[in-house]
């Protein structure tokens, strides 16, 4: 008697098994799908913002290295056209670019480097009295075809 | 109880200045003015873009208008200050400069423009040697100045540090120790590292350290520099206390410590308060009215530090913007207004 009812309670649960595992398997196979998706868009859209993060970034540090590298051959023209404390700044400013870790875009270093560019570069303008600004990423309006 | 003969003082308005066509924000007396022969010295600057300077008459002892600064401003011109010499005036626009000031006979001459805040410079501050500026603004940051010889100035360091609008700058007044306030609830402390440029900020005061939980308009300090005082949106007042000694003996850095609140004197945002040489801190607020407070003295240990000496209701008909102590005239205050005006008061016996 008790083996029978455990036979019946066994296939019953056999018959309800077939049902759950096909939510399963439904399961299984829209997660593996939505996983490949998500992996593809997700490396698109990654990619996308690297570039262009990347791009805004380094655009940024050239416009900075370009500045520096005047400045520097104004100085080796006439080593008195800027005071001590502006070459200094100059100089910092020179090392911040180059110390900036384009290799580790994670590295914290990288937006301490920006954030003190920044600063300095304000700084130096303000001494020499130049309005010089970085327009930052060019607006769509800007480019032409 | 209050029997002691200060518990009879009270404001009396000795006069009102009239002239501003906007509202007016920052005071500054010329500190070597008001002594030895040397009428006081009062500029006042406006959201009409003028800086009006008053002086007191030695004949009548009333003050006139000496001179109006305008046409360079093009905005509201929010603070003002002179150099400890006396001999220069700074004032911060919302025009997104700074200019500076020396007085050339009856006129003002402008000797210099310091341009780099991207917009609404709020304050500026002269170190106690006359050879650093400070000036803040919206754009979050703070900038040091210094002057030169042949009235150059060259940017020494643009800090930042505040998360908002940083709403007035102060220098200790002694030391080459910059305080800031803000939008954002806190005060910094800024020093500089050896002798390099390199300005740091040493220290936050926040809600967390016993600061404030809204915006902290002003800051000043005691005759000796080892207690600040701040006010705030959050109806309070704060006083605060470092060892001051250990940093003018060169043994480095104190830090600021919350002394105690004021609280429950105010019932509007506390825009400015001033500490008198004498000891007396002084407090202009959105209520229209100046209040007084002077430490305990009888306190024996568990009281409040602080009370309440008097109150001037409706000193303004409007918010009052700033408080300033006379730099040498011991109990003259001024007070300037959202009404437009200026105001002289005196603390004598309650009649």
């Amino acid at each position: 008697m008790a083996s029978q009812s455990q036979d019946e309670s066994t296939s019953i649960q056999d018959i309800f098994d077939a049902a759950l595992n096909l939510e399963d398997t439904h399961y299984k196979s829209g997660y593996d799908e939505g996983f490949s998706d998500g992996l593809l868009t997700g490396k698109d859209e990654a990619r996308y913002v690297g570039l262009k993060s990347g791009f805004e970034t380094g655009e940024e540090l050239g416009f900075y290295r370009g500045c520096i590298d005047v400045w520097n051959s104004a100085i080796k023209i006439d080593p008195l056209c800027f005071s001590t404390r502006v070459q200094k700044s100059i100089k910092q400013m020179d090392e911040l670019v180059s110390k900036y870790p384009f290799n580790d875009p994670e590295n914290e270093l990288a937006t301490d480097v920006v954030e003190g560019l920044r600063l300095k570069f304000k700084a130096v303008c303000a001494t020499l009295n130049v309005k010089l600004e970085y327009d930052g990423y060019p607006k769509s309006s800007d480019v032409g075809f | 109880m209050a029997s002691v003969s200060e518990d009879n003082l009270e404001l009396q308005e000795i006069q009102k200045l009239e002239g501003h066509t906007d509202r007016v924000w920052g005071l500054a007396w010329n500190p070597t003015s008001g002594a030895d022969g040397v009428p006081a010295v009062l500029a006042s600057c406006s959201g009409d873009k003028t800086v009006k300077i008053w002086q007191k008459s030695p004949s009548t002892s009333s003050f006139h208008l000496k001179a109006t600064i305008e046409e360079t401003h093009t905005r509201t011109v929010r603070s003002c200050s002179w150099s400890p010499s006396g001999k220069l005036l700074a004032t911060a626009s919302f025009d997104a400069t700074t200019a500076i000031w020396e007085q050339v006979g009856d006129d003002f001459e402008c000797l210099a423009t310091l341009e780099g805040h991207e917009n609404e410079v709020k304050s500026v501050s002269w170190n106690a040697s006359g050879s650093l500026l400070a000036t803040c603004s919206r754009d979050k940051s703070i900038w040091i100045w210094e002057a030169l010889p042949g009235n150059e100035f060259d940017c020494v360091s643009v800090l930042q540090g505040h998360t908002q609008d940083v709403k007035m700058v102060l220098w200790h007044p002694s030391e080459d120790i910059l305080f800031s306030c803000s939008y954002d609830n806190t005060i910094k402390v800024w020093a500089e590292d050896g002798d390099s440029d390199d300005w740091h900020c040493v220290q936050t005061l926040k809600e967390a350290n016993n600061g404030h939980s809204s915006t902290v308009w002003s800051i000043s300090f005691n005759a000796t520099g080892d207690k600040m005082v701040t006010s705030s949106d959050d109806l309070s007042i704060k006083v605060w206390g470092a060892d001051i000694v250990r940093v003018q003996s060169g043994e480095g850095y104190a830090p600021w410590k919350h002394l105690c609140t004021l609280s429950g004197y105010h019932d509007r945002t506390v825009f400015s308060v001033h500490w008198s040489r004498e000891g007396i801190i002084s407090s202009g607020a959105a209520d229209d009215a100046i209040r007084l407070f002077v430490e305990n003295q009888d306190d024996l240990g568990d009281g409040p530090m602080y009370r309440l000496l008097s109150k001037k209701e409706k000193a303004h008909e409007q918010d009052v913007n700033c408080v300033q102590w006379g730099s040498k005239e011991s109990g003259l205050l001024a007070s300037s207004s959202d009404d437009c005006s200026v105001k002289i008061w005196k603390l004598g016996p309650r009649h």
